[in-house]
């Protein structure tokens, strides 16, 4: 038990002197695994195709979450993002569920090349699956609500940003209910984020491809059994013609005691984005 | 027939010289709160929307916007600070340059230039003539600090809220008009 200890403690000080190591350059706060403080254009709209490969620990078999998603720039401080939920846990491609996702920018500070700003931001989900794991996630596994902040720092040589939410978990559609005892059903998520952007070398026009790296770290522990869980997640982002976006991220874990039944995987992502889509 | 022509052209230009006053030609930008090409782009687009703008040269880099304007546009200074807002930045530096016409302007006075109420601050007495760049000091087209650093050079209300206010009734202002604070 003691020298598993140890073993994770190393590779997240590995991760941790890897990130201080960093000589960072310029930064994009476009961060895979979460969102940052800053907003969409108001008046713009973004699709995007989230494709989740998680191996499933018990029997190495990767399922497959579709998460098909469209936002919209309400106004420079709103944004609103609808989900839909599919996989193939039950054999075939069956849609699950969806989630409304909304956030508010209600500070900004702004200074060449930086930045600092705060959002709060809220989400629903519904889910018709049945429950398998006692952590909860509101993106493709369970019903119910969730409430937190966010604090994005982009400064030239780093972009950084902190998330705390609080989540609850109700009793998924179909009869499908959560059944890990009812003070389990309350949890909360936090992550820290940070990103480099590798090339170009010098910004020439917009149609240069962006490559950026990202690390993040993401937890979560229950209310009430205490229970927790922290990932390691890294990915590379490619930002096409400056509207369009491809993350290829893989996540794993570094702390199992708040179980899931498929912890770790891929994340495929591609969005794409319409400026002034309207007046 | 020369003589015509050439009397046609004077008489042409003169009255150009005299309908088409001052005009704003162009400005430059600068943005604050970004960095990646995507997020200038944003501003870009953002920009290009507005219809009296021929066109925006953008410095990633600098995150600049060289702005051109339509001959003879009414330029509105809010619209350009708005759109940039509305992409989620700010703009920290914007100036413009206008083609004056022996205008004479004191420090620390209203103007009114073309249907434009301007308040020229820390300049000295003098009359303008021929292309100047100014610099708009108002809230939300300076940084916060400079925005506090440049109160020292007036004690109009009006420099804090960018609308006229009682101070300006003197020079015959009305009140909740646009007053753009300006420097040379």
């Amino acid at each position: 038990m003691r020298c598993c200890f140890i073993l994770y403690n190393m590779r997240i000080l590995f991760v941790l002197a890897f990130l201080f190591c960093l000589q960072l350059l310029k930064a994009q706060e476009l961060f895979v695994y979460t969102e940052p403080a800053s907003n969409m254009s108001a008046k713009s709209i973004a699709v995007r195709l989230n494709n989740n490969l998680m191996k499933e620990t018990s029997t190495g078999k990767y399922n497959y979450h579709l998460l098909p998603e469209l936002m919209w720039g309400i106004s420079k401080k709103m944004m609103i993002h609808a989900e839909g939920f599919f996989s193939n846990r039950n054999k075939n491609l069956d849609a699950e569920g969806g989630s409304l996702y909304f956030k508010y920018r209600f500070y900004s500070a702004d200074e060449v090349h930086s930045h600092f700003r705060l959002a709060a931001f809220g989400r629903g989900a519904y889910n018709n699956s049945d429950i398998h794991q006692p952590s909860i996630d509101l993106n493709g596994h369970n019903s119910g609500y969730e409430a937190g902040l966010i604090a994005t720092k982009l400064i030239n040589k780093l972009a950084l940003s902190a998330t705390a939410s609080f989540l609850h978990a109700i009793d998924n559609g179909n009869g499908n209910k959560f059944q890990y005892n009812d003070k389990n059903r309350n949890a909360v998520l936090y992550a820290v984020s940070a990103g480099k952007l590798m090339l170009p070398k010098n910004y020439t026009d917009y149609n240069q491809t962006n490559i950026n790296l990202m690390a993040e770290f993401l937890g979560q522990a229950n209310l009430g059994n205490g229970r927790s869980w922290l990932d390691i997640a890294s990915s590379v982002q490619f930002i096409f013609l400056s509207k369009m976006r491809l993350d290829i991220g893989y996540r794993f874990a570094v702390v199992k005691d708040l179980v899931r039944t498929a912890e770790s995987g891929f994340l495929f992502r591609f969005e794409y984005n319409f400026f002034n889509v309207y007046k | 027939m020369k003589t015509v022509l050439l009397v046609t052209l004077i008489l042409f230009n003169a009255l150009s010289f005299t309908s088409n006053a001052q005009s704003i030609k162009k400005a430059s930008l600068q943005a604050s709160g970004l960095t990646c090409s995507m997020c200038s782009n944003a501003i870009n687009k953002a920009l290009r929307t507005i219809d009296y703008i021929t066109d925006v040269k953008a410095n990633i880099r600098n995150s600049s916007f060289e702005i051109t304007f339509k001959q003879g546009a009414k330029v509105n200074f809010d619209d350009l600070k708005n759109k940039v807002e509305d992409a989620g930045f700010s703009v920290a530096n914007l100036t413009a340059t206008i083609n004056f016409e022996n205008e004479p302007v004191a420090n620390d006075e209203h103007l009114d230039i073309d249907g434009m109420t301007f308040h020229f601050l820390n300049v000295k007495s003098q009359v303008l003539s021929g292309d100047k760049t100014i610099r708009i000091l108002d809230k939300g087209y300076v940084t916060s600090k400079e925005f506090k650093k440049n109160e020292q050079f007036t004690k109009m209300e009006c420099y804090k809220t960018g609308t006229a206010a009682g101070c300006c009734s003197k020079h015959a202002v009305a009140a909740g008009t646009r007053i753009y604070h300006v420097t040379i």
